[in-house]
């Protein structure tokens, strides 16, 4: 019993510490697009030809069509839930 | 699930799913490994006086000016023949070089600056052009003895660059890749819209709810693909056309048309029947595709816009879409095409067990 709690206790600090590091991992991201926000200017879409630009429209359809799919993904889950419960 | 007690074969992927795949696997690699033609990025000065001497310093995009540089040929065109030659040329390294012209006193044409267009011809890298490259405006004194340079000289004997690379334009460059990721986008919507109005047709004559639930899944797919369509031009606009949004006919009648599916999303939900849903969107659906015709394909046509082949001309001519891009463009068409009809068929099997529960 008391080596059940402490597993469960030790259960919810691994999961703390998961939050926490993914918290800090969105944290240094988020810090490292802001100094690029800072030196973000015309000329860093336009070097190379304009490369840049074509990058950001695939990315900007790749991340779309994979949000989508999590979307569908999330809705099937539901369903799959909803009809076990039945 | 009668037979629920009986091991579930795994179903495989359909054929065309898979030619999706390989079609688009393609186009990401095609699409992005082939290089640009040899093109003229800049020109400094881009202002210069007539009846003097004027050293252009040209800088080059994708160039190989080292070699052979004693065969590098350089004009300044002001109209079809009129042209002058470089007196000399020498080159820096293989993306710079520098060219030295006169400028005569007097022009064939009277205004007020006289645009030239800069010419470049190489034996390996073929000719470029910088359209409207350098503004002259005219001397004070002109001396009309020198009339003959314009006509002493011709462009003759143009090289072509060899091997499969994309065309060199110069607002676009590199991005004329987008070809293959932003126009089918439009393409697919315009299918998958297509699909929909059919299915709702469909509905009308036979009243099966089935059809109703597959013409909402390719509306859905369909909106999701416009959207793409609009914000991927959107970004592309603001780096060629030095705005997002610049009011231009198509951007405006592409978003009326995306309004409108919207709106018929947003009508779906404020009805509660399943029957009476169903035919007024039905209804709905099939004068949404009639009006995207005039919105996408008519009124564009009818003013200038700043999208290629509006205005009165074709689209897909010229210079945008030569026959190497055609190789990627067309399969970059079937196969958004075909990713659109696959999401559409899992928005439908999802919707489909939702109405079954």
């Amino acid at each position: 019993m008391k080596m059940n709690k402490s597993c469960h206790i030790y259960g919810l600090f691994q999961k703390t510490m998961k939050l926490r590091s993914l918290f800090i991992l969105v944290l240094v991201f988020l810090v490292q697009l802001a100094q690029a926000q800072q030196e973000y200017s015309p000329d860093y879409m336009r070097s190379i030809g304009k490369i840049y630009v074509v990058a950001g429209v695939t990315l900007i359809i790749l991340v779309t069509l994979l949000i989508y799919m999590i979307m569908i993904d999330r809705k099937i889950s539901r369903l799959e839930k909803r009809q076990k419960n039945e | 699930m009668q037979n629920s007690a009986q091991p579930v074969k795994a179903s495989r992927i359909a054929l065309w799913k898979w030619a999706a795949i390989i079609i688009l696997l393609y186009v990401f690699i095609a699409g992005w490994i082939v290089p640009l033609k040899p093109g003229i990025i800049e020109v400094s000065p881009n202002k210069a006086l007539a009846g003097d001497k004027l050293v252009l310093a040209i800088k080059g995009y994708n160039t190989f000016f080292m070699k052979d540089p004693n065969e590098i040929r350089a004009w300044l065109r002001l109209t079809g023949d009129t042209v002058i030659k470089a007196l000399h040329v020498e080159v820096v390294d293989d993306r710079h070089m520098r060219a030295a012209f006169y400028i005569p006193s007097v022009f064939p044409v009277k205004q007020d600056a006289y645009p030239l267009s800069l010419v470049i011809d190489h034996p390996a890298d073929g000719s470029s052009v910088l359209p409207n490259a350098v503004f002259i405006t005219p001397a004070g004194d002109p001396d009309s003895a020198e009339m003959s340079l314009w006509f002493r000289d011709k462009i003759d004997h143009i090289h072509r660059a060899s091997g499969v690379r994309y065309p060199f334009r110069n607002i676009l460059a590199e991005t004329i890749r987008n070809t293959y990721f932003h126009v089918p986008m439009w393409f697919s919507m315009i299918i998958l819209f297509g699909i929909s109005a059919w299915y709702s047709l469909k509905y009308y004559r036979n009243g099966f709810i089935r059809y109703d639930t597959i013409s909402t899944a390719f509306i859905k797919a369909g909106l999701v693909f416009g959207l793409l369509g609009l914000v991927t031009g959107m970004l592309w606009a603001k780096n060629t056309w030095n705005a997002y949004w610049s009011w231009d006919v198509k951007q405006n009648m592409s978003a009326i048309a995306l309004l409108i599916y919207a709106a018929l999303m947003v009508l779906r939900t404020s009805v509660e029947d399943d029957m009476q849903r169903a035919r007024l969107s039905a209804g709905y659906n099939m004068i949404a595709f009639v009006l995207l015709i005039p919105l996408l394909f008519i009124i564009p046509r009818m003013t200038d816009s700043l999208h290629p082949g509006n205005g009165g001309n074709p689209a897909m001519g010229g210079e945008d879409l030569d026959n190497t891009m055609r190789m990627v463009f067309y399969p970059a068409v079937i196969g958004w095409i075909l990713l659109g009809i696959w999401i559409s068929q899992l928005v439908y099997r999802v919707d489909l067990l939702k109405r079954n529960q």
